[in-house]
């Protein structure tokens, strides 16, 4: 028995049918009448691997190529369309932390309400109980309803229900991104606990660094087919090499859309070149400016515009959005437009990539991104260090 | 790992139990009454329909069948309570599923509980409402509890509704976004093809031009009717069928109640899968 692997996932595919949201009567009878083909994706093509018991395996790969997919399957909340998983031994998933909690129950009630979900029995809960507080720090807040908890409060608890379940096998879905760095340590110590305690774990994470520390082996997946499997350097120095190709490359759920986003000149004219002046360079100093264009068929809840600058080597030179400029973005149905205006003189000379996104406010959901959309070269000074801060020098004297 | 079925329901008692705290918990979380709103809108409810009633001076003459030899009042109060566990079961479980998508497309578990526990947490609210029912026909000297047994073959027969329309209005609602207002235009429809103001004879001397009298049995098909004949023998002693219709026609609520209840469970079963994906 323990020779079996923690978790066999065997030759799983998911295909989702597009737009395969609730449809109304009149069109599921017509398209059912018309017998129109439904589009569909394939998130995941025919992958197959094991986890080892007390392994942790590491997954990494794009956004959109099917790891949170992979994720939910072998948690059971999708079904694969071929294929089948198989999971020895209890299983708690932190694909969202808090997920399941009920905003008008208090800390306490959502701790057992969890614990219940997850089949832990009553007394089991209670006996932890004063763990999970101590380990989410919620002290003195447990009988106030969780809407007024801080998200970084909300995250906690659930992290420390989640953990305190005490599963053999631990999903985890690039949770570790929140919270405040000490809590993030807390968390790395539980994980460490974990795999010394002899539990499996899945882990999909967008920092290399931590990834490779934490996993045993890792699986890289680029659109939905398992390209490399085995030792953490190797695979993650493999996805790097093939992620800084830089290419343009769009998703999202599609509710909303980015429908045009190009250059424009001081008057407001589309550019279909990128802007440049002579000699094929944007001057320190100048301003970019971006029209953007978006759209949505029907209306959405708040949602955010975003971009972000990276350089060729894919670092991020900045980032920013509607929310964080304090210009939120008026209902994006049925659509409108965006100038963006970037002062891009505190760059380093070179070359650029921008990438947009339209997204939800809250729980994000990127309704549509455009990934390394314009590119543009920078002609600026060039000096040490990641930011080009305003300075002078002057005589002050011999 | 599949998604846990049925099959686990009995290993899932206490989410079932929490889960029915939640619901109610939740229902008057916030209110200043709190609990207290589960007797005090049955005991409003009461009162408005006497006052009502006794001010349009509603009595069995008007509804054509003429001879007053009962109390209108606490017949009508009688069904219009028992009427409401079943819609109040069907109200509040046709969103439960889409409501709780962040649960279901994160955690798995027995979807079966989520319009399961809106069924019984409906049932408890409706044990308080049958209390202050009793005291209400006690107080209009309406109760004859001789046969009261009926009391429990009614309550069995509606949690079986209750928990196969649960089943399929909740489920209906992840795949078609009408599913709303149908169930609700279906709901007021169902409730004036019910006995719930009106005595099952009315129908069957309404029905007595087109269908020949051996016919009327199917009068029981719709459960509802088996339902609050079932009640109405428990509490106030009146005749289970009206005359002409044979007893045994109370079968046909029951078959009809579980055909429903196994649609219910068949439909859960069959969409669970895709519920993931469309949520």
């Amino acid at each position: 028995m323990n020779t079996l692997p923690a978790i066999e996932v065997d030759h799983v595919t998911k295909r989702f049918v597009l737009a395969a949201h609730a449809r109304s009567l009149k069109t599921a009878l017509l398209d059912t009448l018309r017998r129109k083909p439904q589009p569909t994706l394939t998130a995941l093509d025919d992958i197959s691997f094991a986890v080892a018991r007390g392994e942790t395996l590491g997954l990494i790969g794009a956004n959109g190529a099917g790891k949170s997919t992979l994720l939910s399957i072998i948690a059971g909340t999708l079904t694969p369309t071929a294929g089948r998983v198989v999971t020895r031994g209890t299983l708690s998933s932190l694909l969202e932390l808090g997920a399941g909690f009920h905003p008008d129950l208090t800390g306490r009630e959502n701790v057992f309400l969890y614990g219940a979900i997850m089949g832990i029995p009553r007394e089991t809960m209670a006996r932890r109980y004063g763990e999970i507080v101590e380990f989410a720090g919620l002290e003195g807040f447990m009988d106030q309803p969780v809407r007024h908890y801080s998200s970084g409060m909300y995250v906690r608890l659930g992290f420390a229900v989640a953990v305190q379940v005490d599963p053999d096998i631990l999903l985890i879905d690039e949770v570790l991104a929140v919270g405040d760095s000490d809590f993030q340590a807390k968390c790395l110590e539980k994980m460490a606990e974990f795999r010394r305690a002899g539990k499996s774990m899945l882990i999909i994470s967008h920092d290399m660094n931590a990834i490779r520390r934490t996993s045993d082996r890792i699986a890289y997946l680029d659109h939905g087919r398992l390209k490399a499997i085995g030792d953490p350097m190797a695979t993650a120095a493999r996805y790097r090499a093939a992620s800084e190709g830089g290419a343009r490359k769009e998703w999202g759920s599609g509710e909303a859309r980015l429908a045009k986003v190009r250059f424009v000149d001081e008057a407001g004219n589309d550019l279909v070149d990128p802007p440049r002046d002579e000699d094929g360079r944007y001057r320190a100093g100048s301003r970019l400016r971006v029209r953007i264009d978006y759209a949505a068929e029907r209306p959405l809840p708040p949602s955010v515009v975003g971009f972000s600058i990276h350089a060729s080597d894919g670092q991020m030179a900045f980032g920013s959005n509607t929310d964080v400029e304090s210009h939120p973005l008026p209902a994006v149905h049925p659509g409108g437009s965006l100038l963006l205006e970037v002062d891009i003189s505190t760059l380093h000379a070179g070359k650029y990539l921008m990438s947009f996104s339209l997204h939800s406010r809250d729980p994000v959901v990127n309704y549509h991104r455009l990934e390394n959309h314009l590119a543009f070269q920078c002609g600026g000074k060039v000096f040490d260090g990641f930011v080009s801060l305003p300075c002078r020098f002057e005589d002050a004297g011999r | 790992m599949p998604l846990p079925r049925f099959h686990d329901f009995p290993a899932r008692r206490e989410l079932m139990a929490i889960l029915v705290k939640r619901n109610l918990l939740i229902r008057y979380k916030g209110s200043a009454l709190g609990v207290l709103w589960s007797l005090l809108t049955p005991l409003a409810m009461i009162s408005i329909y006497a006052v009502f009633a006794g001010v349009l001076g509603l009595r069995r003459e008007l509804l054509g069948l003429g001879g007053a030899t009962f109390d209108y009042l606490p017949f009508l109060v009688t069904g219009v309570v028992v009427w409401q566990f079943t819609s109040g079961s069907l109200g509040d479980s046709l969103p439960v599923i889409v409501g709780n998508a962040n649960l279901v497309k994160k955690v798995a578990f027995p979807r079966a509980l989520l319009p399961a526990s809106t069924v019984l947490a409906n049932g408890v609210n409706f044990l308080l409402t049958l209390a202050i029912l009793v005291v209400y026909l006690l107080c209009t000297g309406a109760l004859r509890p001789a046969a009261f047994g009926w009391i429990f073959a009614g309550a069995a027969l509606q949690l079986v509704l209750a928990f196969g329309i649960a089943f399929l209005v909740s489920t209906a609602n992840v795949f078609f976004r009408d599913t709303e207002h149908i169930v609700s235009l279906a709901l007021l429809a169902w409730f004036f093809l019910s006995p719930v103001m009106y005595e099952t004879k009315l129908q069957t001397a309404a029905l007595a031009r087109f269908l020949p009298e051996k016919a009327m049995s199917l009068l029981y098909l719709n459960p509802a009717t088996g339902i609050l004949a079932c009640y109405r023998r428990g509490l106030m002693g009146m005749d289970l069928v009206p005359p002409g219709i044979p007893p045994a026609a109370l079968w046909l609520s029951a078959l009809s109640a579980a055909l429903l209840l196994a649609a219910g469970i068949w439909v859960l079963h069959a969409g669970e899968r895709r519920f993931g994906d469309i949520l």
